[in-house]
């Protein structure tokens, strides 16, 4: 059998290695490890605030400083539609789930190049990387988020009733997040330079999103086009409406916007999918 | 396919010559290339090719061969890191994977996060890691560590606390790559004792290592690869005896590079040619010199590259020319197997012939009875005893 195999050079085809992936027992697999999900995530927690002196109050300090800037610039020299609400609330309501989003893909989107000793040297699902970044940003927002109820109490304005719709809006946020998340975190693998690009498509989305201005300032026919390329901004348009002004999510806008999500969603996790087998030889 | 079981059929995996670089310009290069129809097989290494491996459950297996031939790749597609260009890989049960235990751990948490944080890691619940959290301190010797950033870690300290996360997870398969090498001799024989016992539960244990004598102790069979392919498979002690000839055939009888006195010829002899276990062996050696030398002359029997079973000492004059050597031992202390003769002569404190190998034999004799299991230097010598066994 040496003497035979060591004069091939190539495998027969019909013996080529095709990774069966069937979606329901891996998310399965994924869901059984939701443990290593948090743990990995305490990791990144506890090693960023080991070194840093702040700690948590970085998590808060960004966004908050970003809305600092906005209030200061963007209300005094263009004056943006807030439909009666305070402006701080108003951008600071945007910059949460962008700031949500932004993580996500910077920190999941380099997760396993970051990781990549265990990607190459333990086995676990590799979804884990993406989720447990995605799980650091979750825990930032919700810290962030406390400092929304200060900013309530300081404006003396009160969130209205339909903010019951949140959950909607987040579902949709976070499928598209966790989408996009996945997609990068797996091509990056393979397209190390991309890095150095990310930083600055996130700086051009934040502008691209509407977090300092309102969604009427793109033109109403473009407006269900925008929300399929960026389902951000309805959902960031959704919160504003159901916490600060009253009214139902604009369902014309955020129905395609969950859709382009879903899609992904899906379509990230295919792409990762179709990836992972090459994740140990590059990572 | 039972728990512990590992079928590996036709597995082939390649690896890009230059995978250290993925940027966007190298894949826009490549895809030039594929375009403009270049040989696809462009930048490729065969790491292995149309390897077999079936291993059955509670089976102990060594991996052997030198670097580069395949051994932790062949680990990294059983522990499912990896996965193969060509063939199929199925290992049965839960599979605890010792390939580099420092990757798993963070240096900048402590000892007690990383016990919990590589458990989790390698599929252990934190309510499994906190029962067995104090045997694992202990098995690690860590317990005046273990609140301790484990980047303040000796290297030593660290390779033990990954095994020892390591091998408390009851796996059905172990994986062990090499991880023995950096801890000190008695952690060293800690982690075989630990193997052994895990191999004594059912465990199947597939070990590799460049430590002959612990695959000897460990396991039952190993596999031989050489550059991607399996050279033999078969029981351990035929499969290292094949494994050490071939090894040291390549290091043996390099002529010294520097030395006054030259080996011209070197010759072993038994009674009846071959050297026998227990029976009379001259050794001769025919030396030029180019003066006259008073020399101390020694000659060494050894096993591989190690130290000498025994050595043999004579001082002599050497007159200028060629001069033959006899040295006469009546009874040969070694069991059958392979040995090397080893030379060297000093003059004072100059070397007159460095001390190498100038040769390697073979002993022919009784098979050797079998020792029990974890006996790990297979013993050098033999000698003849009287035993008596009488009832008291």
């Amino acid at each position: 059998m040496t003497a035979a195999s060591s004069r091939v050079t190539e495998p027969p085809a019909d013996i080529l290695f095709r990774l069966k992936v069937r979606a329901i027992p891996a998310i399965r697999e994924v869901w059984q490890r939701r443990e290593l999900v948090r743990t990995l995530a305490e990791r990144d927690l506890r090693v960023r605030y080991k070194q840093a002196v702040l700690g948590v109050a970085w998590a808060i300090l960004t966004p908050l400083a970003l809305m600092i800037v906005f209030t200061v610039f963007f209300q005094r020299v263009a004056k943006v539609d807030t439909g009666g609400a305070p402006y701080a609330l108003f951008t600071y309501l945007g910059l949460l789930p962008w700031t949500f989003f932004s993580t996500s893909v910077s920190q999941g989107g380099q997760s396993l190049v970051v990781n990549n000793q265990l990607v190459n040297k333990v086995y676990c699902p590799r979804e884990v990387f993406p989720l447990a970044s995605m799980a650091v940003a979750a825990v930032d927002t919700a810290l962030a988020t406390l400092v929304l109820g200060l900013l309530f109490a300081v404006t003396e304005f009160m969130p209205k009733p339909t903010t019951v719709w949140v959950p909607v809006l987040l579902a949709v946020q976070v499928a598209f997040t966790f989408g996009v998340t996945l997609v990068l975190s797996a091509v990056l693998v393979f397209l190390r330079d991309l890095r150095h690009v990310l930083p600055i498509i996130l700086q051009l989305g934040l502008f691209a999103t509407p977090v300092a201005y309102g969604m009427d300032v793109v033109p109403a026919s473009l407006q269900v086009l925008y929300s399929i390329a960026n389902p951000l901004a309805p959902v960031i348009d959704g919160y504003r409406r159901t916490v600060l002004l009253g009214l139902p999510p604009d369902w014309h806008l955020l129905g395609p916007a969950a859709v382009a999500a879903a899609l992904w969603l899906v379509v990230g996790y295919v792409v990762f999918k179709r990836l992972e087998p090459g994740f140990a030889d590059y990572a | 396919m039972r728990d512990g079981e590992i079928q590996a059929s036709r597995v082939w995996k390649r690896f890009r010559a230059d995978r250290q670089r993925q940027l966007l310009r190298d894949q826009l290069d490549r895809l030039k290339r594929r375009i403009t129809g270049g040989s696809s097989a462009h930048g490729w290494r065969w790491a292995l090719r149309d390897v077999d491996m079936a291993v059955g459950s509670g089976e102990s297996i060594g991996l052997i061969g030198p670097n580069g031939s395949g051994k932790t790749t062949m680990l990294r597609m059983l522990a499912k890191v990896m996965y193969p260009y060509a063939g199929r890989v199925a290992v049965g049960g839960r599979v605890g994977a010792l390939i580099d235990v420092r990757a798993g751990i963070h240096p900048d948490l402590t000892g007690r996060e990383n016990v919990y944080l590589y458990g989790s890691l390698l599929g252990v619940t934190r309510r499994e890691v906190a029962r067995k959290f104090d045997e694992i301190v202990a098995f690690g010797e860590l317990e005046t560590a273990i609140d301790r950033q484990v980047k303040f870690y000796s290297s030593g300290m660290h390779v033990r606390l990954g095994f020892a996360i390591a091998a408390f997870t009851e796996p059905d398969v172990l994986l062990v790559d090499e991880v023995l090498a950096v801890g000190d001799a008695a952690f060293q024989q800690k982690c075989l004792d630990r193997m052994r016992a895990v191999l004594a539960q059912g465990t199947t244990v597939v070990f590799v290592s460049h430590d002959l004598q612990a695959v000897e102790s460990i396991c039952e069979r190993a596999i031989w690869l050489r550059e991607g392919v399996v050279e033999s498979d078969g029981p351990v002690r035929e499969v290292l005896g094949d494994y050490r000839r071939t090894v040291e055939q390549a290091a043996e009888v390099l002529a010294p590079a520097f030395g006054v006195v030259r080996v011209v010829k070197s010759e072993i002899r038994g009674p009846g040619d071959t050297p026998v276990s227990q029976q009379p062996l001259e050794v001769k050696l025919l030396l030029e010199s180019p003066e006259p030398l008073w020399a101390s002359i020694s000659i060494g029997i050894s096993e591989g590259p190690a130290t000498p079973i025994f050595l043999l000492g004579h001082e002599a004059l050497l007159p200028a020319g060629q001069t033959e050597l006899r040295c006469s031992i009546p009874f040969l202390p070694l069991p059958r197997g392979r040995f090397y003769l080893w030379f060297g002569i000093i003059e004072s404190t100059r070397d007159l012939v460095p001390w190498h190998p100038v040769g390697q034999f073979e002993v022919l004799g009784p098979e050797l009875t079998p020792t029990p299991r974890g006996i790990l230097r297979m013993a050098p010598v033999q000698v003849t005893p009287t035993w008596e066994v009488e009832q008291r």
